[in-house]
């Protein structure tokens, strides 16, 4: 069943026939615009000197039935009727066209035939269709090309996705204090967007030497999707850690937070060989729009919006981020009191019944606008003077992961400790109320707040939770990650656990990723 | 050809200039996707294949079969709706 077509389609690509087909397809089965939805045909060249006004069977005036065209005259006629298998039998011409779907019959093989070059020209048509429709690119399923074949053919092995299969989990050896190594690399391993690049061999390495640490992340993942079940060493990554970001070399416990950061900043400085390149050729080499897959994937934008007290005039800037990090209650630094007006607490689903704070709560805080001090007086364009004012952040464009970190580690002047306070997390979340339009539609007296939950563009679902136990001084991290839809497992270094939905929400809650829930295309 | 098959070409013509025929045909693959209509229908051809053998399975082999389990299969809220659509495309350009 390849598409090497019949030796009946093979007489027909002769001469001028590509013209011919196209013309069909153009007028017939995919009608882009107005005029060829008329149906008028008139191509003097190809010899079609009629009018053909409207798809219809030419023996009973149906166009039901399955409509067929025939490919060397001006022809219609029903398949189901066997019309045009009369004209076919009569006039011995024996292929004629499926006006639906574009199909080619073959009326002496008596079978749709699939033939390369025809196939090409059909595909082309269409896509031109589409785009005249205002449609754009749409859904078509893969087809292998000849080297995958090969490949396919060449490793007979298959993997089943089961529900209950374990694929993709695999634990980690911990090599002296690592936990904190190991809990992000649980985290990448399972951000879907990330496994999908690096399981089809998205990167294309331009580094000279052997320390890409994405191709490293790239073994990583064949690693951890191998279906081997015996924990990984990852030795060789903790080394190219090491020689990349120096403050995290030695066998100290790290934080996880700044590993986090310290990875993402690497890997993106050596996806240079995976930047998009612009219509001539050349490479995007802007750094300030990098279109690396870190970047597609973790890269939001803060906005900061500085309101000066006497004239109103706002100063907008908006700086670029991976991480949203989060003061808790009980820091040095005020949590309490809060501005009231607060429905995002039901937008989300969250419970203030036992008093416990909320991510909500910290994303409150987080934008809230806050009132610089006189000792803090910023120039304003405006005025042309220093005057007091007032600076809110919110968020401008919302990554895909969405990484959130609760500030639990206080590191002032008087006192270095871990604030344990238990703060609630949800396992869908909604940033709508955060959103820089959204604090616009508010400022403008307009109460969007139904519609906006309506708007599925800022939903999002928890993936993966990093949780740290002890002290400062002596701590251990874990994480849970989501593996299936509903299936939580904890990760402790070599051992993985299955876990609760409950045990999940219940953990304390150091970093939380969280991922879009729909993506759409750009 | 019979008054009530007239009326189908007409109003099918009309459907067509007017590029509401491809948009209905849109809102239909949604649904029945969204129903999962198509992918029983994908199993259903499977099946067909399966029993026939996949060297000697013709495309006529499986309209025959699934057409009328396709039709059977459709789902009523999605026959309505499409229904709705044409009612109320008929009812603005009423000159048919």
């Amino acid at each position: 069943m390849s598409p090497a077509g019949c030796s009946h389609v093979n007489a027909y690509k002769v001469d001028n026939w590509r013209p011919n087909l196209r013309v069909i397809y153009q007028c017939f089965v995919w009608s882009g615009s107005a005029e060829t939805r008329r149906r008028k045909v008139l191509q003097n060249d190809a010899g079609w000197t009629a009018l053909a006004k409207s798809c219809i069977c030419h023996m009973c005036g149906a166009h039901l039935n399955r409509l067929h065209s025939c490919l060397y005259c001006v022809f219609f006629g029903c398949f189901t009727k066997k019309h045009i298998h009369d004209h076919a039998k009569n006039k011995r011409h024996n292929l004629a066209i499926d006006l639906l779907y574009g199909g080619i019959y073959c009326f002496v093989c008596q079978d749709y035939i699939y033939d390369k070059d025809m196939e090409q020209i059909a595909k082309e048509e269409q896509r031109k269709a589409w785009k005249l429709q205002g449609v754009g690119e749409k859904y078509s399923t893969w087809e292998p090309t000849k080297r995958e074949l090969d490949l396919l053919r060449h490793n007979p092995k298959r993997r089943k996705i089961t529900t209950n299969c374990t694929i993709g989990l695999r634990g980690l050896i911990n090599l002296g204090n690592t936990c904190f190594m190991n809990c992000i690399v649980q985290a990448l391993t399972h951000t879907p967007l990330l496994r999908d690049f690096f399981l089809s061999d998205r990167h294309k390495c331009e580094m000279q030497s052997n320390s890409c640490l994405v191709c490293e992340m790239s073994q990583l993942f064949q690693e951890f999707y191998s279906g081997h079940r015996s924990p990984h060493i990852p030795f060789r990554l903790l080394h190219l850690v090491w020689t990349h970001a120096r403050h995290l070399a030695g066998y100290e416990q790290q934080d996880a937070h700044e590993f986090l950061i310290a990875a993402l900043d690497v890997l993106h400085r050596h996806c240079k060989g995976d930047t998009t390149r612009d219509d001539n050729g050349k490479k995007a080499n802007n750094p300030n729009h990098c279109n690396c897959i870190i970047d597609q994937i973790f890269t939001g934008g803060l906005q900061s919006d500085v309101t000066c007290q006497v004239c109103h005039g706002v100063s907008t800037t908006i700086d670029p981020f991976w991480d949203i990090s989060l003061d808790l209650p009980g820091s040095s630094t005020p949590f309490w009191p809060l501005s009231p007006g607060g429905d995002c607490g039901l937008v989300n689903g969250e419970s203030h019944l036992s008093g416990a704070t909320t991510l909500t709560d910290c994303l409150r805080r987080f934008t809230r606008p806050e009132h610089l001090g006189s000792s803090a007086k910023i120039k304003c364009g405006g005025c042309h003077s220093y005057q007091e004012s007032t600076k809110q952040l919110t968020m401008k464009k919302l990554p895909i992961v969405a990484c959130f970190h609760l500030k639990r580690f206080e590191h002032s002047a008087k006192l270095r400790r871990k604030i344990t306070t238990y703060v609630s997390f949800p396992l869908e979340l909604d940033m709508t109320p955060f959103m820089a339009s959204s604090k616009e539609s508010r400022m403008n007296g307009q109460y969007q707040q139904t519609v906006d939950v309506l708007n599925n563009d800022n939903k999002y679902s928890l993936f993966a939770v990093v949780n740290h136990q002890g002290t400062l001084e002596s701590g251990h991290y874990t994480s849970f990650i989501r593996q299936h839809k509903d299936q939580w497992f904890k990760c402790d270094d070599a051992i993985i656990t299955k876990a609760s939905i409950k045990d999940v929400l219940d953990s304390e809650g150091y970093l939380l990723f969280y991922h879009k829930q729909f993506l759409e295309y750009e | 050809m019979s008054k009530d098959s007239q009326m189908r070409s007409a109003i099918n013509q009309r459907l067509i200039e007017m590029g509401e025929r491809e948009r209905l045909k849109e809102l239909l693959r949604a649904k029945l996707v969204e129903c999962g209509w198509k992918d029983q229908m994908k199993a259903q051809c499977k099946d067909v294949i399966r029993e026939k053998g996949l060297e000697h399975v013709t495309v006529e082999d499986l309209v025959a079969e699934i057409t009328p389990k396709g039709r059977a299969l459709v789902p009523d809220s999605v026959k309505k709706e499409l229904l709705q659509r044409i009612r109320a495309f008929l009812a603005q350009h009423s000159t048919l």
